[in-house]
C-alpha cells in the first residue's frame, strides 16, 4: 500500500463535521466530534488525530462523505427556498419519495491546476460543485476507495455551480473558477480556504463562461464563451459589475463553442479549443425577447452579442479545430493559426495547456479518450508531435490539463473516471500514469450527468434518455 | 441512456457522443419519437436539429439534419415530435416553428406561429397532444416582464395552429416552469417549476391550481428540468441539475383519476 501523505483535522462549522487536511510527520486518522461554530462560514478548530497508519485514507472519507452531503443538503434546501414561491401550490403532493434515483454521488473531476509553491493539487467537481485540494504527491493507494482531499470548497456561500475551468495564481494561491451554464460569474477563492466560504471576488460574465487563461505580464485573465463563440479579457483583479477590457467575437475569428484556452507568453498569442458549432450574430438586427440570455449585459462594455442577437439560421457545425490569436487580439479578428483536420485527432476538444519551455500544446481530448500535443507553431491538417492514448492511460474523457514544469509533470482531469492522473511530461502512448488521484472505487460507474435539461423515454428499449 | 429500472449509480447503456455525432456537451433537450424509432436533439450553438436513429450509439453521425438560412431557428433550446402527423416543434422566443419530420437540410417551417394574438412572449417548451389535437406552449406571456407570478402560462392551441392564432385556453399564474410533457389518455399536463411538478388537466383554463404536485414542494427536487412519462408503469420521471440526477417516481393515482373541479 502506498503510503499516504501526513495529514490532520481541520473542523468547519459550515459542514458540521471533519474535513482531512495534511500536517505534521505521519498519517493520521480523523475523527468527527465537537464543533466550535464560527457562525460566519471560517474554519473553526484546527484538531490533529491519533495516528492510525495504513487506513488514513479510508478512515476519513466517510466523515468527508458525511460532511460534504451535509454541506451540499443546506445548499439545496437554501435553493428550494428560493424557487418555491415562483410556482403556486395546489392539489395534493403525490408520489412520495422517488422510486428510483439514479445519481453519481462522487466527485466528477473536471478542471485541475497545481499549485507549485504550496506542494497542492487543486480540482473542480462538476457533479456535487466542490473544489477539492489534494497533496500534490498524493496517490490513491490500491483497494482504498478514494483519496481524501485536504480540504473541500462547496456550498451555498460558494456560489459555485459546473466549475469547468479554473487558475490558481502560482504567487498568491487564489483560485479563480468559472461557472458555466447555470450561474453567470467567475469565482476567485483565497488561498487556503475551505468549506462553505465566499468567494473574495464575484464576477459577472457572459452566459457559457468555460475556459480561463491569465497573462501574469499584462495582468489579465482572459475566458472563453462558449454560447456566444467568443473571448472576453478582463483585469485579472476584476470584480463585481466591472465590464471586459476587451472582447472577440464574430465569424472571421474562427471561435465555435469555445472550451479551453492556453497563453504562450513568449509569442503572446492564445490557443483557443473549438467544438466547432457557431452562429453569426448581429447588432444591426432587431434585438429578439424570448431567447435564452444571461441578462447580465446592463451597462456592460465590451459585451459579447448574446443569442439575442444571433441571425436565423446562420448556423453551422464544422469540424473541431484549435485556433491560435494574438492575445491582444479583439473584434471579428481572424487568427494566425488554425489546427483542423481529420489528421489532427481532435475530438471534442477541451482543456489545454502550453509548455512554454518545450514549446509544447497539451489538449484533453474529451471524446477521443486521449491527450494530443502539439509543436507550438503547428497549423492546418497537422499530426499530433505525440499523444497518451490507450488501455493503460488510465484515461477516460479528459476535459482539462496542466502542465506541472516545475515538477516536469502533466496532469489530467478525467471527467469520465472519477480521476485525476499524472504523467511525465515527455510520456507517450499506452503508459500508464504515474501517479492517480480517485475520488471513487475504481470499478465505479462513472454516469457524466452534467446539468440535465430534459429527459425523454424510448418505450421501445425501456431506456431513459438524458442529454447533457 | 439508461435503463429504465436504473437506480444509484448505474452504468449508462450507451452514449451517443463525439465530434461525429454533431453534437457538444451542452445539450438541453431530446424528444424519442417510437413510431418511426428515432431521436431528435438540438443543436443550439449550431443552430440545428439533430435526428439520430433510436439505437444510435457512439460516435455517429445523425441520419438527418435541419439546418440553414431557411429554418429561422435561432437558440433552439427545447423540442417536441409529433409522431402521428409528423410533424417537428420548436419553440423559438416569440415563435414556435414547426416542421416536417422528415426534413433535412436548409428547409423552411411549414407551420409559424406567432403574433400578438398568440399571447407568447417567450415559448420555453412544447407537447404535442395528437389524441385531442391539441399543442401544449409553455411560455412567458405578453406583458410578463418583471411579473414573476405571470412568468409562465400554458397556452393550449388547436394542434394545426398557424401564424397569429389565439390559443383555445391559457392556465395562467403558474409562476416559472421549463419542460412540459402531457398524457392525453390521462387528460393531464406535467410542468416543470420550482422544486416539484404540477399537475393539470388538459381542459382547465384560467387560474387553476395544479391538480396534484410531484416531488415536492418539501422533496428531493431542486431545481428539476426534464420530465416524462412511462404509462406502462404509472411512473413520472424528473431530471435535476442540481443533483445532477434522474428520480422516477410512482404515481398510480395519476394514471387512474385526476381531481375534475377545485
Amino acid at each position: 500500500m502506498t503510503k499516504p501523505p501526513p495529514r490532520r483535522a481541520f473542523i468547519h462549522a459550515a459542514v458540521a463535521a471533519a474535513l482531512v487536511v495534511a500536517a505534521g510527520d505521519g498519517p493520521r486518522r480523523v475523527s468527527a466530534h465537537r464543533l466550535t461554530s464560527g457562525g460566519d462560514g471560517r474554519l473553526v478548530r484546527v484538531e490533529p488525530i491519533d495516528d492510525d497508519p495504513g487506513i488514513c485514507v479510508t478512515a476519513s472519507d466517510g466523515q468527508l462523505q458525511r460532511a460534504l452531503a451535509a454541506s451540499r443538503a443546506a445548499e439545496a434546501s437554501a435553493q428550494q427556498g428560493r424557487r418555491r414561491a415562483s410556482m403556486p401550490v395546489g392539489g395534493d403532493r403525490v408520489g412520495g419519495d422517488p422510486l428510483r434515483t439514479i445519481r453519481d454521488p462522487n466527485a466528477a473531476f473536471a478542471a485541475v491546476a497545481v499549485d507549485v509553491k504550496r506542494n497542492e493539487v487543486i480540482a473542480t467537481d462538476e457533479n456535487l460543485f466542490q473544489i477539492l485540494a489534494y497533496s500534490r504527491t498524493e496517490h490513491t493507494p490500491d483497494g482504498a476507495p478514494r483519496s481524501t482531499p485536504t480540504r473541500a470548497i462547496a456550498g451555498e456561500r460558494t456560489q459555485i455551480e459546473f466549475q469547468s475551468g479554473i487558475f490558481v495564481d502560482p504567487e498568491s494561491g487564489e483560485v479563480f473558477v468559472t461557472n458555466n451554464d447555470t450561474r453567470n460569474k467567475l469565482a476567485v477563492f483565497a488561498q487556503g480556504v475551505n468549506g462553505d466560504v465566499a468567494p473574495v471576488r464575484l464576477l459577472d460574465t457572459p452566459h457559457g463562461a468555460f475556459g480561463i487563461a491569465v497573462d501574469a505580464a499584462h495582468q489579465e485573465m482572459l475566458i472563453t464563451i462558449q454560447h456566444d463563440s467568443a473571448v472576453v479579457a478582463y483585469r485579472k483583479m476584476a470584480d463585481g459589475h466591472e465590464s471586459p477590457i476587451r472582447v472577440l467575437q464574430g465569424r472571421h475569428t474562427g471561435v465555435a463553442d469555445p472550451h479551453g484556452i492556453a497563453l504562450d507568453p513568449r509569442d503572446d498569442v492564445v490557443f483557443i479549443a473549438n467544438y466547432g458549432s457557431t452562429h453569426d450574430v448581429s447588432s444591426s438586427i432587431e434585438k429578439r425577447t424570448g431567447v435564452p440570455s444571461a441578462g447580465n449585459d446592463a451597462g456592460k462594455t465590451n459585451w459579447p452579442l448574446g443569442r439575442e442577437w444571433a441571425v436565423p439560421g446562420s448556423g453551422t457545425i464544422s469540424a473541431p479545430s484549435i485556433v491560435v490569436h494574438r492575445r491582444a487580439a479583439s473584434g471579428d479578428a481572424p487568427p494566425v493559426r488554425v489546427i483542423q483536420g481529420p489528421a489532427t485527432g481532435l475530438d471534442w476538444p477541451t482543456g489545454l495547456a502550453f509548455d512554454a519551455a518545450k514549446r509544447e500544446l497539451y489538449v484533453a481530448n474529451d471524446a477521443g479518450s486521449s491527450v494530443l500535443v502539439f509543436d507550438a507553431l503547428a497549423k492546418g491538417n497537422a499530426a499530433p508531435k505525440r499523444a497518451i492514448k490507450g488501455g493503460r492511460t488510465g484515461l477516460a474523457n479528459p476535459t482539462s490539463v496542466f502542465v506541472d514544469a516545475a515538477n516536469q509533470e502533466l496532469w489530467v482531469a478525467n471527467f469520465g473516471g472519477h480521476s485525476l492522473t499524472v504523467y511525465p511530461l515527455d510520456a507517450a502512448g499506452d503508459v500508464g500514469p504515474r501517479r492517480t488521484i480517485r475520488s471513487a472505487p475504481p470499478e465505479a460507474p462513472s454516469l457524466m450527468i452534467g446539468n440535465p435539461g430534459a429527459i425523454a423515454f424510448d418505450s421501445k428499449r425501456d431506456e431513459l434518455l438524458v442529454p447533457n | 441512456m439508461f435503463a429504465g429500472l436504473a437506480d444509484g449509480n448505474a452504468r449508462r447503456v450507451r452514449a451517443i457522443e463525439g465530434q461525429q455525432t454533431m453534437l457538444g456537451r451542452t445539450m438541453h433537450a431530446i424528444a424519442y419519437d417510437p413510431i418511426h424509432d428515432e431521436i431528435a436533439v438540438p443543436q443550439q450553438f449550431g443552430q440545428g436539429i439533430l435526428i439520430f436513429d433510436g439505437g444510435a450509439a457512439g460516435a455517429v453521425r445523425p441520419k438527418r439534419v435541419i439546418e440553414g438560412p431557411r429554418t429561422q431557428l435561432i437558440a433552439l433550446d427545447r423540442l417536441a415530435i409529433d409522431p402521428i402527423n409528423d410533424e417537428i416543434y420548436v419553440p423559438e422566443g416569440r415563435k414556435v416553428l414547426v416542421f416536417p419530420r422528415e426534413a433535412s437540410g436548409n428547409v423552411a417551417p411549414t407551420r409559424v406561429i406567432a403574433g400578438p394574438d398568440t399571447t407568447i412572449l417567450a415559448a420555453r417548451a412544447v407537447a404535442v397532444d395528437t389524441r385531442h389535437n391539441l399543442l401544449v406552449i409553455s411560455a412567458s406571456p405578453l406583458g410578463s416582464e418583471g411579473d414573476s407570478e405571470r412568468s409562465s402560462e400554458i397556452a393550449i392551441f388547436d394542434r394545426t395552429a398557424a401564424g397569429n392564432a389565439k390559443p383555445l385556453r391559457v392556465i395562467s399564474g403558474i409562476g416559472g416552469t421549463q419542460n412540459i410533457a402531457v398524457y392525453p389518455e390521462g387528460g393531464f399536463i406535467l410542468a416543470v417549476g420550482a422544486s416539484y411538478v404540477g399537475v393539470w388537466r388538459l381542459e382547465d383554463n384560467g387560474k387553476v391550481l395544479p391538480r396534484y404536485t410531484i416531488g415536492g414542494p418539501n422533496g428531493k427536487l431542486v431545481d428539476p428540468r426534464g420530465v416524462t412519462i412511462d404509462a406502462k408503469t404509472k411512473h413520472v420521471i424528473v431530471t435535476d441539475k442540481f443533483l445532477n440526477a434522474v428520480l422516477t417516481y410512482a404515481v398510480p393515482q395519476l394514471f387512474e383519476s385526476l381531481p375534475t373541479a377545485r
